[in-house]
């Protein structure tokens, strides 16, 4: 199944990107630390263009940057330098968190998260602090779409599967009358 | 020159790097609140303080405690049931609600159980539930809730002074002082003869007769402290002194009769048109 | 500085919403939330010209995004449809809307007052404003008052971390409190309950928005806790000292707000901040109960729900959420095999296999069989059959026995809970026949309980009379009553023909015995009877009345990869080798063997099965393992690995998989996981469905056979399930039995019997 799957992937010039990401720094970051003439980045980079020439939209950009959409996939394993074993033998589980039961809020359900099979932990004896030998048992990433962490997933080599969100809630109108209503099994004696 | 400024100087003598600091800082700082105090004046009072008042209040709470506490007189084991007159009474009380509001009966059975057992035994409660069909936890709220309902044993009679505002500016106070040095007890105990239980009540709508007080169902009002002891003597006694004003009046009209409405009252037909 | 915070939030709100509306179809497009993201203004949406509503919908505007709802929809669910979160402590989606916490007061254009969005029902043109100065200002003022006597014991409670409270007054709360104690006089203080030994209560902390009072009433059908006291003096409690005797309890500790009510077992062992969280399902019945283990270095600290609207809501079991000590306890950590002694000694596991293999390939395939307890996964179910079968054995057996005349569990209809879960929401009749639903699968029966209380649900019952928790029409005690009931001769039956929505949920518990097919025949009789009769009306064709409710986890897996319910095959053969898979119930004893016969067991508790057995493996338990349960509706389910298993102990398939290298020729192909699902796949699709009920049809087959064959005799026995009182729950398999907590509840429930209060 996995082998039939293309990827389309968007490929954007690397160094228009670094341009972008470059020009949106905060300039008073390095102006505060000491007076100088030019900050470092600008000494060192390239000449740049303004934040308004870059920014002005997604359809220009498009335009001057046309996109090369090729069909390969996505595979950094060969270089990424994950030994073999965490690379073939782990199964990274997608999944949107659940609600925490103990809260009312929400916001920790609304992301995929993408974590690995759990390996052994163990107490250790000097502090008593959680240990393990697994350097990916700590690798929670957050995306915000399932196919991006799909992607990724597939980009590192790693065997998934994907846990689909519960069924959303059937709302129910409910109104504070009922707690007062003449049926019997309804009205509430409490509050 | 005040003590503080001596440090100052000593601190400038030595002039260490931070007694330096410290030193202009403080000049910084003073020279702040001088301004932020004339931008106060300068704004006025259109800029609201970016501190609020502090305010406090002693918490008032209940003398009473809201959990049971098994008691040899009063746990669940000791048998309560309507006498037979006032199962009669009960029966009344369930006719008067629907079947689905059943539990609507739950405050005046428990009053009537409070008026036959003298105050409202746990088992009472259950009694109540077992009635009502209702499960006990109910009536436990109900019977915590209203502050009439007596959960501990209570004297024959209780008196309940009230010493809200109207009666306080009129001598509650005293009133209620007066009762405890005559009864030996303080608010809220119970005489050794378990006469009389005292407790001090808010507001019981006579404020026009103050003082007053309370016992069991009768209103004493206009009291003086010579009423007090009357009434008390007379309930020791075993008599019921008469209800009422204690100071001539029958009613809450002026002592010094009447002020205004002092005309009769024009009859019937009054004011009406002759063709009518 | 508020102002811009306040526009931050908003936007934020919007943007963080965008790719989980849940009812993305009731927002109209007039307004997208992307466009807000980019900073332009709000009102936008207030501008565009009105859309035609075609129902009876209201129309209304929460921060200027239009919604449009039912009536009688209040303005917070409103809201919520939107994507606006309106903080609240009271409200909650399960729980009749209290209204009393005030902290969802939001600000309504034209109205004096702020509004209480829980309580507030929509009207047309409403303009509500979730982030106005005057509904911060309000939520700053309730956050004032709630705090006033609040202690700030914040670092050593256990809901620190995850309080709703705390996080609550650092979003909307003021950082200081005008309710000065410059008295000295302290704060409220209130005395602690004792409810249990698995709710721990600190009622200081208490902020009175009876939450657990309405689930006791309302979900546990329990009205023992209540509010005493008036004013300043108000508590919650249960007035007099008594247990919170329900199956539930331990949901209270979730839906409270603060640390009011928290876990007993679980006090001062973990912080919230330091938990790993691993999403997996429960065992401890046959529902599949969705569960997040909250495991820390290597330990399962807590068992918290998960939801899931189609099986259990929000709520689990008290057997579910604290049976985890027992995950802890009486473990089999080493592999073992008997000495010349006939002593059980320690070995590793390359000698433990190599004494097994020996001995099972020195006897005939025919002559080895095996037994299959209630809490077995399918992969480890699966690598077991493959194993036997190729050495020839075909006697693989459950612990659980279920009727195998006419139809048996050839029809997967005939085993399931056909009507699903949910179904129980649109039933409108329930006949419950030798199960006490409450104590076989509680989180049911607080939906049946939901169902009676708000869909007029009519229950009945066959079998003993207990206290579920709602009333019911008792057909009657014995299974005379049930043939009365399926042959229409019960004084009842003309009244449940009525019924548009039947359904029959037969116990799994009443199957065991040799009256067992009766039963399961009357009720296919039945089911039949009720269907035509319900049919015959205007509803609905596809609905099924034939339900089965399991006790085991394992159970439905096993019947769908092809065990043979019961040991009765075991019995019959006297087996030489008997391989026991987590089989702890004690159905087969060495009696029912042959009299050299060895004995493997392969599990994670040293229970019934341990006891009796010549070679032990350890095994995996449920939070250890990847694998694969199928719940009573055939809804197959997915557990991940929370922790490792402890010491030598290994997953069930594994263990399976490298015992079949040391049996000549019986060598399995299965190198990973994924090999034994792919096998799984072959023998049954469904099992791979995660989430997914793979519902069966056979209904009419199943009666046809029925009524084709004799209809079976029986002993007339009254049909009373295992578990009549609170005090039989607990301790139900090889887990639970293990639990020191579910002894206390044991011990707990015991001692309330024998209390002057334990009538509710």
């Amino acid at each position: 199944m996995n082998s039939s799957t293309v990827l389309r992937r968007t490929i954007v010039s690397a160094i228009q990107q670094r341009q972008l990401s470059a020009s949106l720094l905060p300039r008073t970051l390095h102006t505060s630390t000491a007076v100088r003439a030019k900050s470092i980045t600008e000494l060192q980079d390239a000449p740049r263009k303004s934040v308004e020439e870059v920014g002005l939209g997604r359809v220009n950009r498009e335009k001057e940057f046309p996109k090369i959409i090729l069909d390969v996939k996505d595979d950094i394993t060969s270089f990424n330098g994950v030994p073999k074993e965490h690379i073939h033998e782990r199964t990274a589980r997608i999944y949107v968190p659940a609600r925490n039961t103990m809260q009312s809020a929400t916001n920790n359900s609304r992301t995929w998260k993408l974590d690995f099979d759990v390996r052994e932990r163990w107490e250790n004896p000097l502090m008593g602090w959680s240990s393990s030998a697994d350097p990916l048992s700590n690798l929670a990433v957050t995306f915000s779409s399932k196919e991006d962490a799909i992607q990724f997933a597939e980009k590192n080599g790693w065997n998934y599967f994907v846990e689909e969100p519960q069924p959303v809630w059937k709302f129910k109108p409910k109104s504070y009358g009922l707690n007062f209503s003449w049926d019997k099994k309804t009205r509430v004696s409490t509050k | 020159m005040s003590v503080k400024n001596q440090q100052h100087t000593q601190r400038s003598k030595e002039f260490s790097f931070d007694g330096f600091i410290g030193f202009v800082d403080r000049i910084l700082i003073g020279q702040l609140k001088m301004l932020a105090s004339i931008a106060r004046m300068v704004i006025g009072k259109a800029a609201p303080a970016l501190t609020r008042p502090i305010t406090t209040t002693s918490s008032v709470l209940s003398s009473h405690i809201f959990v049971h506490r098994d008691t040899p007189q009063n746990n669940p084991d000791i048998p309560f049931d309507f006498s037979g007159e006032n199962l009669k009474r009960v029966d009344a009380i369930l006719a008067m609600f629907p079947e689905e509001h059943k539990k609507a009966a739950i405050i005046p059975l428990l009053d009537l159980a409070q008026r036959q057992h003298g105050w409202l035994p746990i088992s009472a409660m259950h009694k109540v539930a077992e009635i009502v069909d209702s499960p006990r936890m109910r009536v436990y709220e109900v019977a915590t809730f209203y502050t009439m309902f007596n959960r501990q044993p209570m004297g024959k009679h209780h008196i309940q002074v009230c010493t809200t505002t109207p009666c306080m500016l009129c001598g509650a106070e005293g009133v209620r002082e007066h009762i405890k040095t005559k009864l030996g007890i303080k608010v809220g105990e119970t005489t050794p003869d378990k006469m009389f239980t005292l407790s001090e009540v808010e507001c019981l709508g006579a404020c026009v007769n103050a003082p007053m007080i309370q016992v069991d169902d009768d209103f004493y009002e206009d009291l003086s402290l010579k009423d007090v002891d009357e009434i008390l003597d007379a309930f020791k006694a075993g008599k019921r002194p008469k209800p009422g004003p204690r100071n001539g009046r029958t009613c809450s009209e002026p002592l010094t009769g009447l002020t205004s409405l002092t005309e009769e009252p024009k009859g019937p037909g009054f004011g009406l048109q002759a063709g009518l | 500085m508020i102002r811009p915070r306040g526009r931050m939030l908003n936007t934020v709100c919007s943007v963080a919403h965008h790719h989980f509306n849940p009812s993305s179809s009731l927002v109209l497009p007039t307004t997208t939330t992307r466009s807000l993201s980019l900073g332009q203004p709000l009102l936008q949406a207030a501008k565009q010209p009105p859309a035609v509503v075609p129902d009876n919908r209201v129309e209304l505007f929460i921060d200027d995004k239009r919604v449009l709802c039912e009536p009688g929809t209040t303005v917070l669910q409103a809201a919520a449809m939107v994507g606006v979160e309106i903080p609240r402590f009271c409200y909650h989606d399960r729980l009749s809307i209290a209204g009393n916490c005030r902290m969802c007061l939001v600000e309504v254009e034209k109205s004096v007052k702020p509004v209480a969005s829980c309580a507030m029902p929509v009207m047309k043109g409403m303009r509500v404003k979730t982030n106005s100065v005057a509904t911060r200002k309000a939520r700053e003022g309730v956050m004032e008052f709630l705090l006033m006597n609040h202690p700030l014991d914040c670092p050593i409670c256990d809901q620190a971390g995850e309080c709703d409270l705390q996080d609550q007054s650092m979003m909307f709360g003021n950082d200081r409190s005008r309710f000065t104690d410059i008295k000295f006089e302290g704060k409220r203080a209130v005395e602690d309950k004792n409810i249990g030994p698995l709710v721990k209560t600190i009622m200081t902390r208490c902020i009175h928005c009876t939450r657990c009072i309405r689930f006791a009433s309302e979900v546990a059908g329990v009205d023992d806790l209540g509010t005493t006291g008036r004013g300043g003096d108000m508590q919650v409690g249960t007035y007099v000292e008594k247990l919170f005797a329900s199956e539930l309890s331990g949901n209270v500790i979730d839906l409270c707000p603060v640390g009011a009510l928290t876990s007993k077992p679980y006090a001062f062992t973990a912080r919230p901040w330091e938990i790993r969280k691993c999403e997996t399902v429960d065992v401890m019945d046959a529902l599949g109960s969705n569960i997040v283990v909250n495991t820390r270095g290597g330990e399962v600290m807590r068992v918290l729900p998960r939801p899931n609207e189609d099986v259990n809501e929000e709520w689990i079991s008290d057997k579910t959420r604290f049976a985890y000590d027992g995950l802890k306890r009486q473990r089999l950590t080493l592999p073992m095999l008997k000495n010349a002694q006939g002593v059980l000694e320690p070995v590793d596991w390359e000698a433990a296999l190599t004494g097994i293999a020996a001995k099972v390939s020195r006897v005939e395939g025919r002559e080895i069989a095996a037994l299959v307890g209630g809490l077995c996964d399918v992969e480890s179910l699966v690598v077991l059959k493959d194993l036997l079968n190729r050495l020839g054995c075909e006697t693989l057996c459950t612990e659980e026995a279920f009727p195998m005349n006419a139809a048996g569990t050839d029809v997967r209809s005939n085993y399931l809970l056909n009507t699903k879960i949910t179904g129980v929401e649109e039933a409108d009749l329930v006949i419950l026949i030798g199960t006490n639903i409450r104590f076989e699968a509680p989180v049911l029966n607080a939906r049946i309980r939901k169902a009676y209380l708000h869909n007029n649900l009519r229950v009945a019952v066959v079998g003993k009379k207990t206290d579920l928790h709602y009333e019911y029409d008792h057909v009657g005690d014995t299974i005379q009553a049930l043939e009365q009931l399926a042959n229409g001769e019960h004084k009842l039956s003309k009244d449940l023909a009525k019924a548009k929505k039947p359904m029959i949920i037969v116990g799994s518990s009443s199957l065991q015995d040799a009256d067992g097919a009766a039963i399961l025949a009357n009720a296919i009789v039945l089911a039949d009877k009720l269907k035509s009769g319900s049919s015959s009306g205007s509803s609905d064709h596809d609905w099924k009345v034939l339900n089965v409710l399991h006790r085991h986890a394992g159970q439905v897996g096993a019947l769908d990869v092809g065990y043979t319910p019961g040991a009765g095959k075991i019995k019959e053969l006297k087996p030489r080798v008997l391989y026991m898979l987590g089989a702890d119930a004690g159905v087969v004893t060495r009696k029912d063997l042959a009299a050299d016969a060895f004995v493997i067991y392969q599990g994670h508790h040293g229970d019934a099965g341990a006891e009796i057995a010549d070679a032990v493996l350890p095994g995996a338990a449920y939070t250890e393992k990847s694998a694969t349960y199928v719940n009573t509706e055939g809804r197959a389910q997915r557990a991940n690995v929370a922790v490792t298993p402890p010491g030598m102990a290994r997953e069930d398939w594994k263990i399976l998989r490298a015992l079949s290298e040391f049996i000549p020729g019986a060598s399995l192909p299965y190198e990973k996981l994924e090999d034994v699902r792919h096998r799984m796949a072959d023998i049954a699709p469904h099992l791979l469905r995660y989430g997914a009920v793979e519902e069966a049809n056979y209904f009419k087959q199943s009666h046809a056979l029925v009524h084709g064959s004799k209809r079976p005799s029986h002993s007339g026995r009254a049909l009373a399930p295992p578990q009549t009182v609170l005090e039989d729950f607990y301790m139900t398999d090889s887990i639970s039995r293990a639990s020191r907590t579910m002894a206390k509840c044991i011990q707990a429930a015991r001692h309330h019997k024998t209390t002057k209060y334990s009538v509710s």
